[in-house]
Formats: C-alpha cells, structure tokens, sequence
C-alpha cells in the first residue's frame, strides 16, 4: 500500500473505499417490517381517536410509533455500523424520497379523518393500507438515495 | 472553503479514514470503517488516534452487551480539514488529466524535438 495520498490516484481509491461503505449501508429483512409497522400504527391513530372509548387517548399510540422508530434506528446503526439521520432531508438523493414520506403521511391521515367523518370506515382502511405501502416505498427509496450519497460523498454536511 | 493539502491527512490511511467518514453518515462503527478502509484493527486505532489527537475526529466507546463498540466521526474542524485536502486532490487529478490529454493530443512527429517541451509542463504545473 502506498504510504502517501499524493497523486491523485488516491481519489480513485477512495471512491472505491466509499463504495464498499455505502454497500453496507443495506437494511436487513426486518427492517421494511418494522417501518411498515410505524405507519400502521401512525394509520391507526385516526381510527382510535374516533372509535375507541373516549378514556383511551391517542398518545399511547404515537408513544408506540415513536418507541418503535427509535429501535429501528438503533437496531439499523447496529446491523450496518453506520448512523444516518434518515428523517432529515439532508442527503440530496434522498431528499424528493423524504418530502414524499411527508407529504403521503400528512395527506393519507388528512383524507382518513375526512373519511371517517363521512361515515366511510372502509374507504378509510383502503386509504391506510394503501399509505402504508406507499411509506414503505418511499422509505426503502429514500435509502437508496442516502446509499447514492455516501457513494459520492454529496452526503456530507 | 479553500483547496490546500493538509500534512496530517496526507498519509493514504488516514485519508481513507477522513474520507470514509467525510462521505456523509453520522456515525461510523469501527468495523465497518475498518473493512471499507481495508486496513487492520492495529492501523486503524493507531492512525484514528493521532486523527483524534489533532481533533480531527470524535470517538464514542460503547458496548453491545459484552462486545465494545466504538464509533467515529469527524468534528467540525476535521471536515473542514478533509474537505480542503480532497479538494485539493481534486484539482492535482484535473491537471494531471488536462495534462495527459495534452500529451496524447500532441502526437509526437518524427524528429520533432520540441515535443517534451510542449507535453511536460502541464503536467509537472509550470506554465
């Protein structure tokens, strides 16, 4: 191995090196089932806030959502041995893929509540299960386009 | 941000390691810094510590359960470091391609003695 970065080379060798890291960057298995889980119970908390007996509140649910989301952090860092900030929009690739996970949130809860005013429970759950694989898509995009960015190190802050 | 080779990132180990944690993540685990590097346990505690020394990078020890863990990042003046250097590189590998395309473009004729004249200096940067 050569003992000094001085000729450009070394540039070439790090793009390989970056590419190495940026392929362990892959999630495992269970990690789209655990996001699929965050936005079931996100989707849920429409419908509890209407049929659930009025002792029951929301909050335990976005507790879950948020306790959920902060292991699959964790187990995500553990299993790959590299931390990214998947919620902020800051990795340029990933960035549409986020404002898509904002926005198919928001207007997925946005038309559930309108639903379930309208007395259309069902419309309702369609609405759901369709945001939640729309989530899912979106979230396993948004981490190709942080992988993308490590690959070419646009993902520096 | 200004292109200037730093002396401390110099050394192809730890430009590796800079560049590895200047490429955007967080947090990067000992482990994987180590397998993308391509280096060993030893040259990358030995070169991380000097780089932790100079203040380029944070190290956060941990464990899992009985395994340690220990991740790296850069601090703000690492990136800054690292950037500049990389910039640099960037504008060495701009001139030495300018360069070789000079010399390939310069076909060299037979008997043309000027010929070393015209190719050499972009690529050794003199004007």
């Amino acid at each position: 191995m050569r003992e000094v970065a001085g000729d450009p080379a070394a540039l070439e060798q790090l793009r390989a090196q970056r590419s190495r890291l940026a392929d362990r960057m892959r999630p495992p298995w269970w990690y789209p089932a655990g996001i699929a889980i965050v936005w079931v119970l996100t989707f849920a908390a429409p419908f509890s806030s209407r049929y659930l007996p009025q002792g029951v509140r929301t909050w335990p649910i976005l507790l879950a959502v948020l306790v959920v989301a902060c292991l699959l952090h964790w187990g995500l860092a553990r299993a790959t041995g590299i931390v990214v900030n998947a919620g902020s929009l800051r990795y340029p690739s990933g960035r549409p893929a986020g404002i898509a996970i904002i926005v198919v949130g928001a207007a997925a809860i946005g038309t559930e509540f309108f639903l379930i005013r309208r007395g259309l429970p069902e419309a309702a759950i369609v609405v759901a299960a369709l945001g939640v694989v729309a989530e899912v898509a979106c979230q396993q995009a948004q981490l190709r386009g942080i992988r993308q960015d490590l690959r070419g190190g646009g993902g520096a802050a | 941000m200004t292109a200037k080779p730093d002396p401390l990132i110099h050394p192809i180990t730890r430009l590796s390691i800079c560049g590895l944690l200047a490429a955007g993540a967080d947090w990067v685990e000992f482990a994987a810094l180590r397998d993308a590097a391509g280096i060993s346990d030893s040259v990358l505690s030995k070169q991380s510590r000097v780089l932790e020394d100079a203040g380029y990078v944070e190290v956060r020890k941990g464990a899992v359960g009985r395994r340690p863990r220990t991740w790296f990042r850069l601090t703000a003046a690492g990136r800054q470091a690292v950037q500049g250097h990389l910039a640099w590189l960037a504008q060495l590998e701009e001139a030495v391609s300018t360069g070789t395309r000079d010399a390939q473009q310069a076909t060299p004729l037979p008997g043309d003695r000027d010929q070393p004249r015209r190719v050499l200096p972009p690529l050794l940067g003199s004007s």
